[in-house]
């Protein structure tokens, strides 16, 4: 096809675009990420029996804002990764306030107790297999976000991935702290995040596979 | 030399056009992917073999208008634009890496003879000799096409050398006529 003919066939009553349609996608694709983990979580590992009473402390808040603060940035990173020409350093750096809070709560738990508590404080009962926990509820987060950025045009696919991963995962994790019944920052701070980076290289791993337009 | 120095100029503009676009007015859209078609074929043709090149601006016109849904109106528009030229020229890169190279000693055989175009204008020529009525025709594939000496057609059908050339002349500029309009048809 010659160029001209492919400009007029483009510019033929051009459907209009609403500003808020990445927004859209986003919406969608986490509305059914969550869904989707919220299912996964209830037909395998449960609710944690005393949630109730959970909610009601602290220490559960501290691992919801935790991850829910990294998601939250996640989106922000997706956003502006998903747009050609458009900078994401500063959602990126800004990942770090959220990490550094977690690692000075965990700090102050760790040095207000002796050498045999430390251990425990920071491998809970759950340390074998949190991280992967969260990478299986973030299954659904994977398919919800991925569709997502599938419709959208990021130029650095792999980036593009870890940032979708580093969503699922946050998501994931945020979900999971209503089955995880460990209340110790340094827990929080070593195996939470963990399970995030897994799904962060996940997501570049398949980013530099499935995201190319 | 960056897309960027010389399409950069024009942001406003472009930007006003996009935001047009963006709302479902075509004949701005239409003067934008012109405009920019012409900034692409800069980028491209330094940097690709021509073909490619003109591959390169066609899949990123495309990408413009499939994409066009992430350009977020309080970013630059040329910087977007950009974006997606780079990707697709690195996506070219790739391609041509992946793509099996034809070994030197056949590229003499590959481009020794140009049958195909040769093939195609003979077609088209004579699918628009059909137009033309026919003792006119022949005259015309004779000279034209098969190469045929004035004098030699000229003994053959018994005109005059001159009347061989003025009917084949005049027969011409009636195809030209009938080829022009054609064009403004479209």
């Amino acid at each position: 096809m010659q160029t001209d003919e492919l400009i007029a066939a483009l510019s033929e009553a051009p459907q209009p675009v609403s500003r808020l349609t990445m927004a859209g996608w986003i919406a969608l694709g986490l509305a059914g990420g969550i869904l989707g983990s919220i299912v996964l979580l209830a037909a395998t590992i449960g609710v944690r029996p005393d949630l109730a009473a959970a909610m009601a402390g602290g220490p559960f808040w501290m691992k919801f804002f935790y991850t829910l603060a990294l998601a939250a940035l996640g989106v922000w990173i997706v956003d502006r990764i998903g747009r050609p020409g458009v900078n994401a350093t500063r959602p990126m750096l800004l990942l770090m306030l959220p990490v550094i809070v977690i690692l000075a709560l965990a700090a102050a738990e760790l040095g207000a107790v002796g050498a045999a508590e430390k251990r425990l404080l920071l491998l809970g009962r759950s340390s074998n297999v949190c991280a992967l926990l969260i990478g299986f509820l973030a299954i659904p987060q994977f398919l919800g976000v991925f569709w997502a950025m599938k419709k959208m045009a990021p130029t650095h696919p792999r980036l593009a991935g870890a940032a979708a991963g580093l969503l699922a995962g946050s998501m994931a994790a945020t979900i999971y702290a209503f089955h995880c019944r460990e209340s110790a920052a340094p827990f929080v701070a070593v195996w939470y995040t963990s399970g995030i980076l897994l799904t962060t290289a996940v997501g570049a791993l398949l980013g530099g596979r499935i995201l190319r337009w | 030399m960056s897309l960027e120095v010389p399409l950069i100029a024009q942001e406003a503009e472009y930007r006003e056009l996009m935001l047009a676009a963006l709302g479902g007015d075509g004949a701005s859209y239409r003067i934008l992917l012109q405009g920019l078609t012409r900034h692409l074929r800069g980028y491209f043709a330094r940097r690709l073999d021509p073909a490619a090149a003109e591959d390169a601006v066609q899949e990123s016109l495309i990408a413009i208008h499939a994409r066009r849904a992430t350009y977020d109106p309080s970013q630059p528009f040329t910087a977007w634009v950009y974006g997606i030229a780079r990707y697709k020229l690195i996506d070219e890169f790739r391609r041509m890496k992946r793509r099996p190279t034809v070994p030197l000693e056949d590229a003499g055989a590959l481009f020794a003879a140009d049958e195909t175009s040769a093939a195609l204008a003979r077609r088209d020529a004579e699918k628009l000799l059909a137009a033309l009525p026919q003792a006119k025709r022949d005259l015309v594939r004779d000279v034209k096409l098969d190469g045929t000496p004035i004098a030699e057609v000229a003994a053959r059908t018994g005109l005059s050398e001159s009347a061989v050339k003025v009917t084949v002349h005049r027969a011409l500029k009636s195809l030209g006529g009938t080829l022009g309009k054609r064009h403004a048809d479209r």
